[in-house]
């Protein structure tokens, strides 16, 4: 199988361009996404140049219209792919997002079709403060009616947007700023990426970290070094959040009997309280030790980059709570 | 005036038509209101009798397959439209057999078969989804029309501005339909919206935009036939501000009784369906006993529709997890949880 080296933002624009040619009912819809700007973070580069300003659409600053837009499209046999430039400015959209998107189609007894694509990206990383880096997917998942991906690599991120523009269901897709200029090489050949399948990055034996998107990167560094101190760390990235592979993760902490649960949200009523929830209910037996979560602190995300640091999950953080967890911190 | 015998078949039709649907309306809501103070309907409903002849004026001058988005005071809207009284009747009862199986009600009714995109709890939420079904509409090279139904105190709102501009911007085939009866819930006009001139508002964002007696159907169905064919011709949208009245409160439990006496009687004067009743007459398309088999019929038809609704079966308590997601294997890994 042949395969080429490319970059994570190239991936969500190669995923993009694929479904556009496979259906010229997906289009692409949101703030700055034709060329020159090719999208904030490039991730729509070319698309409008190739297929035209029709189907790659450039809109006002108006967030909960724009994804309203999006649904009335997609309500009458459109697969309109949204992009929401940041994660934080959701919560501009949060009416159109999760009453109107989500619900429509249980709403409707069923008649309604929502086959829409909210792409948006999250996290901390560049300083960019307290209304441009926030991690906010636990929100998201709270509501019933949407499905939720966040890819780690160039790999998944093509493959499960692919799968995402082909689903009849809306699904709230999110990237990470800090990933786009990552580097995989992906087959040069047509793959999808199923939603609801977690991919075991490294396999272990005494602890399970399962982490998403940038911290999947953070995770398996923190491997490498609790490698050096003779402990074995398998790593789980779940790729999609709802639906969740809970089985695969299940498996995993079977046989580590420990889980280390990394999420870049705040810990608080966060993605990692859930699967900790989850796991104690359905493994208790088979664990040995309390679930650590290695979250982002209670705080306002800071600007000042140390301070940014201090707050968001990091390395050490990780390889500490996993020796927390065998009894050896 | 034009003489009666110089109406052509057509509008003869459509005339009676209109009557049809707005006696319709009208027996739906009072029946409604009747039902739900009996304890049968559960749930929160906002009725909207004294508004029949802009739902009908408007719907009548579109197509089948034209979208319409409404609102929480929808039900006259989506009849107009062409919903089935028994489906819409049997959602209210909260039976199995309601077009959206229970699970919208009132303020979430929709028939997407009659391209009715939906009412909405949200005020102003269906505005930006009809502008996305007349973006969708241009797309896909139709000459469908999409119209936004709002009530007058989704005017000021955030999403009824930036669809406006869009859909200007965008020349999308839209009409805007402001069905302007005079409260944003209980706040009257004067302590909600800073210039009293609605159609400078609308003008400013560069579309057509005419005021119309929201009781009177036929003034309301001219002009939306001219906002409608200007649509269909990719000229862009428009805005209709139709005025007219609510004669309940704002939901039932609301006696609307903050609202001078005098004022409610005024309109209730100005009662659309006697009004055009009279037009009827006097242009001799139909006679009193015509419209007599309309009434009687509508009657028996609503009534039928009710004792059937009455006597259909709740949901199944299982229909609650059904409907969360289309794809069945995905969707039901999605919803589970710890409860039994």
């Amino acid at each position: 199988m042949s395969g080429r080296e490319i970059m994570y933002r190239d991936a969500i624009r190669d995923a993009q361009r694929e479904e556009m040619l496979r259906d010229p009912n997906v289009f692409v819809i949101g703030e700055d996404v034709r060329d020159p700007w090719r999208g904030t973070y490039k991730a729509t580069a070319g698309l409008s140049s190739e297929f035209g300003d029709q189907r790659v659409v450039n809109t006002p600053i108006a967030e909960e219209t724009v994804i309203g837009i999006a649904l009335g499209a997609a309500l009458t046999g459109l697969r309109p792919v949204a992009e929401l430039m940041y994660i934080d400015f959701v919560t501009r959209a949060m009416d159109a997002v999760c009453l109107q998107v989500a619900k429509i189609h249980y709403m409707t007894g069923g008649q309604a079709k929502v086959p829409l694509v909210i792409r948006t990206q999250g996290g901390g990383g560049l300083a960019s403060g307290a209304h441009h880096g926030n991690s906010l997917e636990a929100w998201i998942c709270h509501v019933p009616g949407l499905f939720v991906a966040m890819p780690s690599t160039p790999y998944d991120a093509k493959g499960l947007l692919k799968t995402a523009i082909r689903m009849d269901d809306p699904v709230f897709f999110i990237e990470h700023k800090m990933l786009y200029t990552t580097k995989q090489v992906i087959p040069d050949e047509e793959y999808i990426v199923p939603f609801g399948l977690a991919d075991i990055k490294r396999q272990g034996q005494d602890v399970t970290i399962v982490a998403n998107s940038r911290m999947v990167l953070l995770a398996l560094e923190a491997a490498l070094a609790l490698e050096k101190e003779g402990i074995s760390a398998e790593v789980i990235d779940p790729r999609t959040l709802v639906p969740l592979d809970d089985e695969t993760i299940l498996d995993s902490v079977r046989r580590t009997n420990r889980l280390v649960v990394v999420n870049e949200g705040v810990e608080r009523c966060g993605w990692a309280a859930e699967l900790a929830a989850l796991v104690q209910k359905r493994a208790f037996s088979d664990l040995d030790a309390p679930v650590e979560r290695v979250c982002s602190r209670n705080v306002v995300l800071p600007f000042q980059p140390d301070l940014e640091r201090y707050v968001l999950p990091s390395v050490p953080d990780i390889v500490r709570a996993a020796k927390v967890s065998l009894g050896k911190a | 005036m034009v003489a009666a015998t110089e109406l052509d078949v057509r509008t003869r039709a459509l005339w009676l038509d209109m009557y049809r649907r707005m006696v319709r309306i009208r027996n739906f809501e009072e029946s409604a209101y009747e039902l739900y103070t009996r304890g049968k309907l559960p749930g929160f409903m906002h009725l909207s009798v004294g508004q029949e002849a802009t739902a009908v004026g408007v719907c009548c001058a579109l197509r089948e397959d034209d979208y319409i988005t409404t609102t929480h005071r929808g039900h006259g809207d989506i009849i107009a439209k062409g919903v089935q009284v028994e489906l819409a009747i049997a959602e209210l009862f909260g039976k199995a057999t309601g077009i959206c199986r229970a699970k919208g009600g009132s303020l979430h009714i929709a028939d997407l078969r009659k391209n009715i995109l939906g009412a909405n709890g949200i005020v102003a939420a269906g505005i930006p989804i009809s502008a996305g079904a007349a973006f969708s509409i241009k797309y896909r090279h139709t000459d469908q029309v999409a119209v936004a139904f709002f009530g007058d105190g989704a005017l000021p709102s955030g999403p009824t501005h930036e669809s406006m501009n869009i859909a200007a911007l965008w020349r999308l085939p839209l009409l805007f339909v402001r069905q302007d009866n005079r409260y944003a819930e209980s706040t009257p006009q004067r302590d909600y919206q800073g210039i009293p001139d609605v159609i400078a508002w609308a003008e400013s964002y560069g579309m057509p935009a005419r005021t119309v007696d929201g009781n009177n159907v036929l003034e309301v169905y001219e002009a939306t036939e001219k906002a409608v064919a200007r649509a269909r011709k990719g000229e862009g949208p428009s805005f209709i501000e139709s005025v007219t009245y609510r004669w309940y409160g704002h939901n039932i439990g609301d006696p609307g009784t903050w609202r001078p006496a005098e004022e409610v009687e005024a309109w209730k004067a100005k009662d659309p369906i006697p009004r055009f009743k009279k037009v009827i007459l006097e242009r001799g398309v139909a006679n009193e006993a015509d419209l007599g088999v309309i009434e009687s019929e509508e009657k028996e038809k609503l009534r039928k529709a009710i004792e059937a609704a009455e006597a259909a079966p709740k949901p199944e308590l299982g229909s609650a997890l059904e409907d969360v997601y289309i794809d069945p294997v995905l969707g039901s890994r999605a919803i589970q949880g710890e409860r039994q």
